[in-house]
C-alpha cells in the first residue's frame, strides 16, 4: 500500500501541475488516480515506477513461504528472487536510466558483501546528485513531503545500515545524522541506526543528543541501544535499569536479544511494524547483531540478571516458540 | 619489548644478590658478583632470596610452558604442559598466596568467560597496586639510589602487566573506553611503557573510530625513549590506522599501509591472508623481537576485534576480507604456494564458519 500510494502521489501530483489544478481539484485527480494509476500514466518516469512497485509487491509476496523451506531450499528460493529483483530493476531503468528507486533497489538485489553494497549505493547517491543537485535541509520542509524526493532519502536509509554491516559506525551516524536533518518525520528510522552507530562507538553523550533530537519518541533500537552502551561503558546498574525497561516496553524483546534469528535483507527499506512489538525488538536485535557479537558476554549478563531469562522462556511458552 | 619472565627472574636475584654484598669492599663484592651469572644457572637455591622471588621463578617456569610451548603442542602434550604449569603456579601460590603474577595466570584458566575475568582484573587491580607499593616501601629504604629504579620498576611489574591484562581484555569484551583508561593508568606509571600497552590502546581509539585520538597516542608514543622507536611505526599503530581509512572508506590509504606493512615485516602479506588468531599470552604479550615476522603474526591476531567485524558472508568480516583481498596481491613469487593454501582454508581454519550469533 505505501509504494503504491505514492506512486499515485507522484502521478497526480504531476498531472495535477500540467493542469494546474486548485487545492481541491488535486484531492479529486487524487482518488481518479488510486481507481487506476495507470490509466493517467503519461511519461517513462512514472511508467518505470509502476513497475518497480509492482516488482517489490511480488517480492512481499513471494516471501510468505520461506519459514516452510530448508536452507538450501531457501537458498535457492532467495536466490531465484533476487534475480527476477534484478531483472524487474533493469527492466525499469531501461525505460528511466535516472529512477532512483530501481538504482536502490538493483544495488540491494546484487546481493553482495557489505563494503561492495556500500560502493554501489555510494554510486547511486552521486548519480542523483550530478542529475538533481545535493539535497539540503529546509526547516520548513521535512524532504519527505516531496514524493519524488523520497527514493533518494531511501538510498540514504540504506547507505547508513550498510555503514552498520560494514563496521562503519562513525559513518553510520554521520549519514543518519544528516538523512534526520533533510527529514525530522524520519519515516526511514534513520534514528534507529544512528542509536546503533552511537551506542557501539560507546558515545553517550551522542546518543543522549540524539534521544533529545528525536523528542525521545523511544522505540525498540534506543531502548536496546541503551542496553548495550552502559553495559559497555561498565554501567552496570544504569544498564540493568536500561534492561529492564527494555523489557518492559518491548514485547518479548528479551527473548529476541537471547534467541536471535536469521531476518534477510531488507528491499529496500525497512519493514513496518508496531512499536515495541515483538516483530520491531526483532528487527532491532537482527540490526544491532554485529555490535552484539562485539560485546560478547552481553547476552549471557542478560541472562543472569534477575527474571530474565523466566520472563523470556514464559514469552516463548506464550507465543509457541522453541526455547 | 614486552616482559620476559626469565630475564625478570634474573634481575630480581642479581638485585638481591648485590644488595647482599653491601658492606664489603667494592673489590669483594665485584669479584664475588662476577659470579653470580654462573650460580644462578647452577645452584639457583642457593642464591640469597625471598619466597616472593622462589615463587616468581615457578611462574617464569610456568609461563614458559603455558605461553610459549602450549601453543605448539598436541592434544596430549597440550594436557600435559597445562597439568604441569598449573602445579607450578599452585606451589608458587603456596610460597606466596599474593604473588599476583600466578593469581592472575590462575584466574585465567579457571574463569570461564571473558567478562568474568575482566571483572576480575577490574575489581583486583587497586588492591595490586597497593600490594606492589607496599612492596616498595618495604624494601626501598635499604637500597642505593642507583639500585631503587631497578627496585621500583621490578617490585612495580606484576601492576604493569596486571594492567595491561585488563586494557586487553577490556577489549575483547567490547568495553574500548575502559581499555584507554587502563592504559592510560599504565602509561603514567611506566613512561616508556615496557608493557606496550600502547599497541592496546592503538586498537582501541580505532574500535571507537577516534583518529585524532589514535594521532595523538603516536605523537606521545613516539617522543618515548624506548629500544623501539628506531624502527619506525609499529604493526599495532599501522593495522590500527589501516582500519580506520578501511572505515572512511580511504581505500587509496589503507592500500598504502598494507603496502607498508608488507615492506616492514617478513611475509607479510601471507600473515595478513592468514589472520590466525593465536591465544593471548597468560602472563604478559608474548616478547617477539621488533619487526619479526611473528611480531605480525601477534599484532594481526589482537587485531583480530577490528579484522572481523561487520557482516560478511565469507565470515572474514568487512575489514578482514578487504586486507586478505589486497594482501593476496602483494604476496612475492616464493610464498605463492603457500598463499595458495591459506586461500583454501577458511577463517581460523574452518571452512564454512560465519558472523553473527545464529
Amino acid at each position: 500500500m505505501g509504494l503504491r500510494d505514492e506512486w499515485v502521489q507522484r502521478i497526480a501530483r504531476k498531472r495535477g501541475e500540467k493542469m494546474g489544478l486548485s487545492t481541491a481539484g488535486h484531492s479529486e485527480l487524487l482518488l481518479a488516480v488510486r481507481e487506476k494509476p495507470q490509466d493517467f500514466v503519461d511519461d517513462p518516469a512514472e511508467e518505470a515506477f509502476g513497475l518497480m512497485v509492482s516488482a517489490l509487491e511480488r517480492y512481499e509476496s513471494s516471501r510468505g513461504d520461506d519459514d516452510l523451506l530448508d536452507d538450501d531450499e531457501f537458498l535457492e528460493t532467495r536466490a531465484q528472487r533476487m534475480r527476477r529483483m534484478r531483472a524487474d530493476c533493469n527492466e525499469a531503468l531501461a525505460l528511466d536510466p535516472s529512477c532512483a528507486q530501481a538504482r536502490l533497489c538493483l544495488c540491494i538485489a546484487a546481493d553482495t558483501h557489505p563494503d561492495a553494497t556500500l560502493d554501489l549505493l555510494f554510486d547511486v547517491e552521486r548519480g542523483c546528485e550530478a542529475s538533481l543537485g545535493p539535497l539540503t535541509p529546509d526547516a520548513a520542509h521535512d524532504a519527505w513531503d516531496d514524493v519524488f524526493v523520497r527514493p533518494r532519502l531511501r538510498v540514504k536509509a540504506a547507505i547508513a545500515r550498510s555503514c552498520l554491516e560494514s563496521a562503519r559506525y562513525r559513518m553510520a551516524s554521520a549519514v543518519s545524522s544528516e538523512l534526520l536533518g533533510l527529514s525530522p518525520a524520519d519515516e526511514l528510522g534513520a534514528r534507529h541506526s544512528c542509536a546503533l552507530a552511537l551506542s557501539r562507538l560507546e558515545d553517550e553523550e551522542g546518543f543522549d543528543a540524539l534521544d533529545a533530537r528525536v523528542s525521545r519518541r523511544g522505540d525498540s533500537w534506543a531502548a536496546l541501544g541503551r542496553v548495550i552502551l552502559l553495559f559497555k561503558l561498565g554501567r552496570l546498574a544504569a544498564a540493568r535499569r536500561a534492561l529492564r525497561g527494555f523489557d518492559r516496553l518491548c514485547e518479548g524483546g528479551v527473548y529476541a536479544l537471547l534467541r536471535p534469528v536469521l531476518i534477510d535483507t531488507y528491499m529496500p527499506d525497512r519493514p513496518l511494524f508496531a512499536p515495541y512489538s515483538f516483530e520491531e525488538a526483532t528487527l532491532a536485535v537482527h540490526e544491532a547483531d554485529p555490535i552484539i557479537v562485539d560485546v560478547p558476554d552481553l547476552p549471557a549478563w542478560v541472562e543472569s540478571q534477575q527474571d530474565m531469562l523466566a520472563r523470556a522462556k514464559a514469552f516463548a511458552d506464550r507465543s509457541g516458540f522453541d526455547w | 619489548m614486552a616482559f620476559d619472565p626469565n630475564r625478570e627472574d634474573y634481575q630480581r636475584l642479581g638485585l638481591r644478590f648485590a644488595r647482599s654484598l653491601d658492606g664489603e669492599g667494592p673489590i669483594a663484592a665485584a669479584r664475588a658478583f662476577s659470579g653470580f651469572g654462573r650460580r644462578f644457572t647452577q645452584e639457583r637455591d642457593g642464591l640469597p632470596q625471598t619466597d616472593a622471588d622462589r615463587a616468581f621463578h615457578l611462574v617464569a617456569l610456568a609461563t614458559e610452558l603455558i605461553d610459549y610451548r602450549l601453543p605448539f603442542a598436541n592434544e596430549d602434550t597440550g594436557d600435559k604442559i597445562i597439568g604441569r604449569a598449573h602445579a607450578l603456579l599452585d606451589e608458587a601460590l603456596q610460597l606466596d598466596p599474593g604473588c599476583p603474577d600466578a593469581r592472575r595466570m590462575k584466574r585465567a584458566a579457571d574463569i570461564p568467560s571473558f567478562e568474568g575475568y575482566y571483572d576480575y582484573l577490574r575489581q583486583g587491580a587497586d588492591e595490586v597496586r597497593a600490594q606492589c607499593e607496599g612492596q616498595l616501601l618495604k624494601e626501598g629504604p635499604r637500597s642505593s639510589v642507583e639500585r631503587g629504579g631497578l627496585l621500583s620498576e621490578l617490585a612495580l611489574r606484576p601492576y604493569l602487566r596486571w594492567l595491561a591484562a585488563l586494557a586487553s581484555k577490556a577489549i575483547v569484551c567490547g568495553h574500548n573506553r575502559e581499555a584507554l583508561r587502563a592504559g592510560e593508568r599504565l602509561l603514567e606509571l611506566d613512561g616508556e611503557d615496557s608493557a606496550d600497552v600502547r599497541f592496546t590502546m592503538a586498537i582501541a581509539h580505532a574500535k571507537l573510530e577516534d583518529e585524532q585520538g589514535l594521532e595523538e597516542l603516536a605523537r606521545r608514543c613516539s617522543q618515548m625513549d624506548c629500544v623501539r622507536q628506531r624502527g619506525g611505526e609499529d604493526a599495532w599503530l599501522l593495522l590500527s590506522r589501516c582500519a580506520l581509512a578501511h572505515k572512511r572508506r580511504d581505500m587509496d590509504e589503507a592500500r598504502r599501509i598494507v603496502r607498508r606493512l608488507c615492506e616492514s615485516y617478513p611475509h607479510a602479506a601471507l600473515t595478513l591472508l592468514a589472520q590466525r588468531e593465536l591465544p593471548d599470552g597468560v602472563f604478559a604479550r608474548l616478547a617477539m623481537p621488533p619487526f619479526s615476522e611473528d611480531e605480525l603474526i601477534l599484532a594481526v591476531s589482537e587485531c583480530t576485534v577490528l579484522l572481523q567485524e561487520g557482516r560478511d558472508v565469507s565470515g572474514h568480516g568487512a575489514f578482514g576480507a578487504w586486507v586478505r583481498k589486497e594482501a593476496s596481491l602483494l604476496v612475492p613469487e616464493e610464498d605463492r604456494a603457500e598463499s595458495l593454501e591459506i586461500l583454501a582454508q577458511g577463517p581460523g581454519g574452518d571452512a564454512d564458519e560465519q558472523g553473527g550469533r545464529h
